[in-house]
């Protein structure tokens, strides 16, 4: 059985909303809507240029809305947790009033037997509003908005930038190669694989030759040396984007085992400060213990396994200027 | 470089095989391994290699992969040593063809490999999709395909163009199974769309080898001439397109030159029901017309693979005996952006 691996990847978005989006945005916090003239047409919502020619549009705002009428629309009967209502609603193309162009939005109708095409909806705002689309919590039957909780009123200074939290999870397929490299690490073996037909030998538990094509299975393990030379090096000064643990500049190692082909690329150095680092410099392999083994390995991580990072041996350093040119 | 007339019938440019992994829900292997299948599938046949190859040009979607740069790894399964023409587009396997058939026009290379390769069960494409919407308005609603289909599905009805039974039967057609009245007892899902009315969820990949005109004829024996090749978009927020009309296909029609002689086949990339309704109205299609023979999207939907395999179905017709057929590509809410493909015995 193919073993896989859930991951969440996030992406925290802070997005310009430009003069039209913004200006759009801003008007949200007033509890207002804002549509943008194109000759006789208003869209809304508010776009800087023409859709159907491209051409630059003036910034002629008007105020459309609030209460509109339902042009088409279709039910959801289970919302998804991106969704604005958490039990049944409708999504909708609503015309409103003033508007040329439909907007889409959510209506809180009950039930799919209240929607019906020309029905009458007006907004559901936030009380605290951000100047985002979602400031309409959604539309609701009839002519009358209403606000939801308190209001606090509208932001103080006009809405320039919107946060958008994108948040996936993936679940992924652990390639059989990647988990023999991790059980041989267990018990201190760097796991390679010969390719039949060029003879290279890759590491890092790729299942495949990426020169012929060719999947590598078990008969083409081969045990890799754990000693090896440091072939380039960069020094990552790191930023603090969310997620980021690191706060220190830290060293990534390329290493060339010994009598091999084999780079490891991205080593994790141990004891070597990064104004300690250079071209040449001899390491050995360090391997987690059991006991001090995490759930994702060592400090290599993915397929490296118990493989913790590289470590200075003290032997004299290799001088080859042609070193620095091998990173694969 | 030379013009089209220089290049004589070295210019033609034509499909000579092509291979899709089996389709299923849930795949084991990664998209790398089903890339290194499909291409090997693709090349054996025709006594090719992968070093025969000039160009190769991969179809992909990192949004789906659930990484950045997926199409890096995805290089593993193309054989890149010695260094080789390689490009990507973040679109479905019909496009990266039309990039292919691009760079043959160049006249200085021969072969080109293209593919299209998506594990849509790596994520939940539900959740996933909203966020690739409209920022600023669309996004932050979670606006979903089956909304957008669902709202396009109504203008379609509204006009006349499809019903809620004409639906039920391109579903019974495409996935050769099912009755019109069991179908139409069923709940929507998404008013006025049922679950026959949606696509399924698929893994795969296709993989498809393309010649310019001498080395296509002494490769096999029918290549499938492409004759027309176009692709058009419209405004990206569907409040401001008429859901009940695909101006972008009918122009790349034009432009691809379906009105200069009769087709026996249309493979559509219609993920839903009322698409290929809408889709066929527009082309304008007759009735001596065989639609998606194969089943289309609705009998499989492997993302960024979609639409290659229409293209590829549509070459099997003529690289079979047929004369000419077309293909069509989608890429979008409520079909934004379309390809036509025209493939034919002659070139």
């Amino acid at each position: 059985m193919t073993r896989f691996v859930a991951s969440t990847i996030t992406f925290p978005y802070k997005r310009s909303l430009g003069p039209v989006v913004g200006a759009f945005m801003s008007a949200l916090t007033e509890r207002r809507i804002l549509g943008i003239r194109n000759g006789a047409a208003v869209l809304v919502p508010p776009m800087e240029w023409d859709p159907t020619t491209g051409a630059e549009l003036a910034h002629d705002f008007v105020e459309v809305g609030p209460a509109g009428t339902i042009k088409s629309w279709t039910w959801v009967p289970f919302p998804s947790e991106q969704h604005p209502l958490a039990h049944p609603f409708a999504f909708a193309l609503i015309l409103l009033d003033g508007s040329t162009t439909p907007l889409l939005h959510a209506v809180d109708a009950g039930s799919p037997n209240a929607m019906v095409e020309g029905a009458r909806v007006a907004p559901r705002w936030r009380g605290t509003r951000l100047g985002r689309i979602d400031d309409i919590v959604c539309f609701i039957p009839g002519e009358t908005p209403e606000t939801e909780g308190d209001d606090t009123g509208p932001t103080e200074e006009p809405v320039t930038r919107m946060d958008y939290l994108a948040s996936i999870t993936y679940r992924n397929p652990v390639p059989d190669a990647t988990d023999r490299a991790i059980e041989a690490s267990k018990d201190q073996c760097l796991l390679g694989l010969r390719c039949p037909t060029c003879k290279r030998v890759y590491a890092g538990g790729r299942g495949y030759c990426p020169i012929d094509a060719l999947e590598l299975g078990p008969d083409c393990e081969v045990e890799l040396p754990h000693v090896g030379t440091i072939t380039n090096f960069c020094i990552v000064t790191p930023v603090q984007y969310p997620g980021q643990t690191e706060t220190e500049p830290f060293v990534r190692a390329f290493v060339l085992l010994d009598g091999t082909d084999v780079i490891i690329p991205y080593a994790v150095v141990i004891d070597l400060p990064a104004d300690e680092v250079r071209v040449g410099q001899r390491v050995a392999g360090v391997w987690a213990s059991p006991a001090e083994e995490m759930d994702e390995g060592g400090g290599m991580g993915g397929a490296w396994g118990a493989l913790t990072g590289w470590i200075p041996n003290g032997e004299p350093d290799v001088d080859d200027p042609d070193l620095v040119n091998r990173i694969f | 470089m030379p013009s089209r007339s220089e290049m004589g019938r070295g210019g033609d440019i034509a499909i000579v095989g092509w291979a899709q992994t089996p389709m299923e829900r849930h795949t084991e292997k990664s998209e790398t391994q089903l890339l290194m299948d499909v291409i090997s599938a693709a090349l054996a046949p025709l006594g090719l290699t992968r070093a025969d190859i000039d160009f190769t040009c991969l179809g992909s979607c990192d949004y789906i992969t659930g990484q950045a740069f997926s199409f890096v790894s995805n290089l593993d399964a193309i054989g890149a040593w010695p260094p080789k023409r390689d490009s990507h587009v973040e679109m479905d396997g019909a496009w990266a063809l039309y990039e292919a058939w691009l760079r043959l026009q160049e006249g200085d290379i021969e072969i080109a490999v293209v593919t299209g390769s998506g594990r849509s069960s790596t994520g939940d494409p539900s959740l996933i999709y909203p966020m690739e919407m409209d920022p600023y308005f669309l996004a932050p609603l979670g606006a979903d395909p089956l909304t957008f289909a669902a709202l396009q599905a109504r203008a379609v009805i509204a006009s006349g163009i499809a019903d809620e039974r004409s639906m039920a039967e391109v579903a019974i057609r495409s996935r050769s199974r099912g009755d019109v009245d069991a179908l139409l007892a069923e709940d929507y899902i998404r008013e006025p769309l049922r679950r026959h009315d949606v696509p399924p969820i698929t893994d795969g990949a296709a993989a498809m080898v393309v010649a310019t005109g001498d080395r296509a004829r002494r490769l096999v024996e029918r290549p499938a001439y492409i004759t027309g090749f176009d692709h058009r978009t419209e405004c990206h927020n569907p409040s401001f397109r008429a859901l009940d009309d695909s101006p972008s296909t009918r122009l790349a029609a034009e432009a691809a030159g379906l009105g200069d002689g009769p087709i026996e086949v249309a493979e559509l990339q219609a993920a839903f029901t009322h698409e290929e309704l809408l889709l066929a109205d527009v082309l304008d299609l007759g009735d001596d017309v065989s639609v998606n023979p194969s089943g289309g999207a609705l009998r499989a939907n492997p993302i960024m693979a979609t639409g290659l395999c229409r293209i590829g179905h549509a070459a099997d017709h003529v690289m079979s005996g047929g004369h000419r057929a077309l293909a069509h590509s989608t890429s979008g809410p409520c079909l934004q952006q379309n390809l036509v493909c025209i493939v034919a015995d002659t070139p």
